[in-house]
């Protein structure tokens, strides 16, 4: 019973998942006035009352000071997957938020909540697994349910998202297997710990730890959306249906950095190859930060320049992963950093993609052309997305800010000067294009007069979105206590 | 260490010498003339089954099979759990038998729900 209370959030949406699944079932046989009560308000409100439920669990967790590892040291509650278990009960309640109005009229509603409710469980188990096994099973629950989920429209471009997703993600899935069978071959363990032990003394191994580190770094870059692995972003993140775009760039990539973070600091973190994969790091780093920002520069379509814009953004993130290897302190600094960088993307991007999802919904594009004076059509909703692209750039007094303050710093002290200038340049061009859609909505003549109101639900997930972004902005410490916590887990 | 990798190199070349030898000497065999070649098309057939094989293979099959496909795997798989279960159930007791009852409760959970969205149907 102990282990169970440990993975109470993730098994508690699990739960409500196969419950929804059930209800569903069922709920032809309740006649059609009922049914449409259930369809309407029944699916959405069971699945907000998972989300909420889970994100109490994990407060509770944090409250109480209930921590330890469970089913045989596979999985763990410490700090870090305490701090992601709230930042993933967050995001599915955002997501749950953004899709109710979305999915109207959609008959498969009940499998979405479900499937969105089985993936994020997967993100927790996925930022708590000390065990490659463990690991690639969270690996696959969350993945194969964004799968799904990314092509839930049916409609041509979600059917291509959806096969694009699934085939590139069944590679990463082999190359991530490819470098834990090199991991287990080389240590003789397939625990983290176990696998520490091995990388510490194992000098003359150095190759075979080297070349499973790339594998993974491979397998899991999938995840992240780093540049070489970003070839699916653009075109799922167009294609899926929006609110899954903005779970897949929140809660999949920072799940990706979580395991990234176990794997590479607890498993690989000391001996002789920790300087091989930073350096690694820091060059993907530069890589997708340079050609995220770049082609986001031509973009005219918002939600694939919000898919470069997440690789830039992934390419910030590594910047705290490659400042980790430095040395002791450091591990707090850079992985604080990472963390840090994680919440405040969180509320960042949730942000920007209820407003987008709010707009669009409203004058049917994606168009950034139809964007134009939209602060005339819709006052707060431009004021919102504003607030969330200065936030993306890096301006006072928004979170985004803090986080890439936090990163740079993490980065000079780890003697990486030139990946924290890299970092500064990138933040200066992509001012350009997030800045220019502020223009756009600023400056101009708006498409048709028609004002441009957002749902109440989704208004209050942006107004959260962006009070968030502003607290972290203005008063980070809270968060950031609980970051270099979070990021103590490890040593 | 490596010699005892030796039994395994042994069968590799074995295991090469094998089919090629029989392929190499039934071609040597007909080039010198030594075993007649009378090909027809009941011997040139893809199977010796003795039933005639008929038509292309790209022929197309209702998709629907693929749901009865999925089903079966995952009981498939059930049972493979239960077995080692099964022969343990005196060592795991009671904590044991808990947790397969909630593995195959969930597995239930799947099972109904198919039927209620009518898979196990052939319509």
């Amino acid at each position: 019973m102990e282990n169970v209370n440990l993975i109470g959030p993730q098994l508690l949406l699990m739960a409500v998942g196969g419950l929804l699944l059930i209800c569903d079932a069922f709920a032809g046989l309740l006649g059609a006035r009922r049914w449409m009560a259930w369809y309407v308000v029944g699916t959405p409100g069971l699945a907000l009352l998972g989300g909420l439920g889970s994100l109490l669990w994990a407060v509770a967790h944090a409250a109480t000071d209930t921590r330890g590892s469970a089913f045989f040291d596979t999985y763990v509650l410490d700090d870090f997957s305490l701090f992601f278990a709230v930042l993933f009960a967050g995001v599915v309640i955002a997501v749950v938020l953004f899709s109710v109005d979305y999915l109207r009229g959609n008959r498969h509603q009940a499998e979405y909540y479900a499937l969105v409710l089985a993936s994020a469980a997967g993100l927790m188990f996925l930022a708590g697994a000390r065990d490659l096994i463990a690991i690639f099973v969270a690996l696959e629950l969350t993945s194969i349910c964004q799968f799904i989920l990314a092509g839930f429209l049916k409609d041509d471009r979600s059917s291509e998202a959806g096969i694009k997703y699934l085939l590139l993600g069944a590679v990463a899935a082999a190359l991530t297997l490819y470098g834990m069978a090199l991991l287990f071959g080389l240590s003789g363990s397939t625990s983290l710990e176990g696998i520490a032990r091995a990388a510490a003394e194992a000098d003359d191994q150095r190759l075979g730890f080297v070349l499973a580190s790339v594998l993974l770094a491979a397998g899991l870059g999938f995840k992240m959306a780093i540049v070489p692995f970003q070839m699916w972003v653009p075109d799922v993140y167009q294609g899926a249906p929006t609110p899954v775009t903005g779970y897949l760039s929140v809660g999949s990539k920072a799940a990706g950095f979580a395991v990234a973070a176990r794997v590479f600091v607890e498993g690989l973190g000391q001996g002789a190859i920790a300087p091989d994969w930073a350096t690694m790091f820091a060059v993907l780093s530069v890589l997708s930060m340079t050609l995220g920002n770049v082609v986001a520069l031509v973009q005219n379509d918002i939600k694939r320049l919000l898919g470069y814009s997440s690789i830039a953004q992934a390419g910030y993130f590594l910047i705290g992963l490659a400042a980790v290897a430095a040395g002791e302190p450091q591990v707090e600094l850079g992985l604080g950093g990472l963390l840090f960088f994680a919440a405040s993307y969180a509320f960042t991007n949730l942000g920007a993609f209820a407003c987008v999802i709010a707009i669009s919904q409203r004058i049917r594009s994606d168009s950034i052309a139809d964007y134009t004076g939209m602060a005339r059509r819709s006052p707060l909703l431009a004021l919102a997305l504003t607030l969330c692209l200065v936030s993306l750039t890096g301006i006072p007094p928004t979170a985004g800010f803090v986080a890439k303050l936090y990163i740079f710093n993490a980065a000079v002290q780890a003697d990486l000067v030139w990946l924290a200038i890299a970092g500064v340049i990138n933040s200066v061009i992509s001012a350009y294009y997030y800045l220019r859609i502020v223009l756009n909505m600023y400056v101009g003549e708006p498409v048709s007069p028609e004002p441009v109101r957002p749902t109440p639900l989704l208004a209050v997930a942006t107004a959260a979105a962006v009070a968030g972004l502003l607290v972290l902005g203005v008063f980070p410490f809270p968060v950031i206590d609980a970051a270099e916590a979070a990021a103590r887990a490890f040593s | 260490m490596l010699s005892e990798w030796g039994h395994v190199g042994f069968l590799l070349v074995l295991a090469i010498i094998f089919p090629l030898g029989g392929v190499v000497t039934s071609w040597l065999f007909s080039r010198l003339r030594l075993r007649p070649d009378r090909p027809n098309p009941v011997k040139e057939d893809t199977y010796e089954c003795g039933i005639p094989t008929e038509g292309p293979a790209w022929v197309q099959f209702n998709f629907r099979y693929y749901i009865f496909a999925l089903l079966f795997v995952i009981f498939d798989v059930e049972a493979v759990f239960l077995f080692p279960w099964a022969t343990s159930l005196e060592r795991v007791a009671v904590a044991g038998f808990i947790e397969v009852l909630t593995f195959v409760l969930v597995l239930l959970i799947g099972l109904i729900y198919a039927w209620r969205k009518r898979a196990l149907e052939w319509l």
